[in-house]
């Protein structure tokens, strides 16, 4: 499973550092390294909707408060 | 002329207790190429000092530049500085370093500290000639210039640095050459080995200088191109154009922003990497791209840059943060701060609509400010700037 986070100036602000931080917290804590690629990409064109996250190509928009449910909704419940 | 240049920086820390510092510096570019660097220390401290010592650096680097003979000079000095009601004197040393071409530096100097030059990590005791002008004796120098050379200029205040504390009889001449040798590979900017310098005076004098002490450092380097894109082109169809251009300069290329890494990633056929390591919580992460020599986000990235540039230029006490972190603005930094001497902005004036949010602190306007603001800080610092609007 490919997730990947916006990084661009835009999504940024909105905090897409603690996105990235929580989802490689959760990443590690639920040994799921070798199931899921965490990526970068700089701006999917997609502002408005910050912080952009793709989960298999489809788009997502997750702000740090809603990091860690979106992370066990959309993805460590679908590997199971 | 030849390649080299010379990368110019001073610093200066005031008297216990002053408000004005009573040494000056003067760098004068003039027409014909050459530079001319002034350091003069005024007698005592504060406000007749600061007075006596902006006189003489004015009056010998204009004369100079309109090309009157030094003899001339002095004598004007000698002839205009005010009489101190104290001392009787009217009194101020300077240091005079006029570098022709790049290639030779002459060096006058008049009872400040004996200039220190340091060649091939060692210093090296340079040929000077005596000379007695209205009963001053003034030694002159011609140098030759090799690349690598560093040049420190002194006021009496950094040798003065710990006497009676640290050392009996301060931190003498041979000792700075000793500590500012250890620094001579690593590659430090003017300002910075200026910087090094006088905060070890400071720390010698326990805080609270005794004296004025100011050190200018003349460095002799390579000319180093250098070229920043950053944002997209206005029109569309120029995207192939500017980045044509671009990668077409000489020197390190640095991409700044997110849409523009993408198109210089699709010119250039390779795939564009984005890291996520999050080393400075303020600076989004960089990104690798084959053919580009550092790739980062845009407009948070770059306004860093700025913050450190107007530190620089004021006190650079940010240098140990930009001087060794691995930030996407730290990396610019060093790029554009230390290696590069001559910088190309490839400016893209298109609007990004997700910027125009106003609940984002970013927008167009603030984005040309940016630049207009970075490359003003540049050329203070001495780099050659051109900047291309697409």
């Amino acid at each position: 499973m490919k997730v990947t986070v916006c990084i661009g100036s835009s999504c940024h602000l909105k905090g897409s550092r603690q996105v990235v931080e929580e989802f490689q917290y959760l990443i590690a804590e639920n040994d799921l390294k070798d199931k899921v690629e965490l990526g970068g990409t700089f701006c999917m064109g997609n502002c408005q909707k910050g912080v952009c996250v793709t989960v298999d190509d489809k788009l997502y928009s997750v702000s740090p408060d809603t990091a860690k449910s979106f992370f066990e909704e959309n993805v460590i419940s679908k590997l199971k | 002329m030849n390649n080299l240049c010379a990368d110019i920086g001073y610093r200066s820390i005031f008297h216990d207790g002053e408000e004005l510092c009573g040494d000056h510096v003067d760098v004068i570019e003039q027409e014909d190429g050459s530079t001319v660097v002034v350091l003069a220390d005024g007698l005592g401290s504060g406000v007749k000092a600061s007075i006596l010592s902006t006189l003489t650096s004015k009056i010998i680097s204009t004369m100079i530049a309109a090309g009157l003979s030094l003899e001339d000079c002095v004598h004007t000095i000698a002839e205009t500085l005010p009489v101190c009601s104290v001392r009787k004197v009217a009194y101020s040393t300077f240091t005079i370093m006029r570098i022709v071409e790049s290639n030779e530096a002459e060096l006058i100097q008049y009872d400040n500290p004996m200039v220190i030059l340091l060649r091939g990590g060692e210093e090296y005791d340079y040929p000077k000639t005596e000379i007695n002008i209205d009963g001053k004796r003034i030694y002159q120098s011609r140098i030759r210039l090799r690349e690598d050379d560093v040049f420190i200029l002194m006021s009496d205040g950094c040798p003065h640095a710990g006497i009676g504390t640290e050392y009996n009889f301060g931190w003498e001449r041979e000792d700075i050459a000793e500590f500012m040798k250890t620094f001579y590979t690593v590659g430090y900017t003017a300002k910075t080995l200026s910087t090094i310098l006088i905060d070890e005076c400071s720390r010698l004098y326990g805080g609270k200088p005794g004296d004025d002490a100011t050190a200018c450092v003349v460095r002799i380097r390579k000319r180093e191109p250098m070229n920043l894109l950053f944002g997209p082109p206005s029109n569309r169809d120029d995207c192939n154009k500017m980045m044509s251009l671009f990668f077409s300069k000489e020197g390190k290329h640095i991409i700044c922003g997110g849409t523009t890494s993408t198109i210089a990633a699709q010119y250039l056929g390779k795939p564009l990497r984005p890291k996520l390591e999050f080393v400075d919580k303020d600076v989004p992460p960089i990104a690798e791209l084959e053919g580009a020599d550092l790739v980062t986000e845009g407009v948070i990235t770059i306004n860093k840059v700025l913050t450190y540039a107007k530190d620089y230029l004021k006190d650079n006490e940010s240098y140990s943060q930009w001087g060794v972190k691995r930030d996407g603005a730290s990396l610019i930094c060093r790029m554009l701060f230390e290696e590069a001497t001559d910088i190309n902005f490839f400016v893209g004036r298109a609007v990004n609509p997700a910027h125009q949010n106003p609940d984002l602190p970013i927008n167009f306007n603030i984005k040309m400010q940016i630049v207009t603001e970075l490359s003003e800080c540049l050329k203070k610092m001495g780099k050659r700037i051109k900047v291309s609007y697409f």
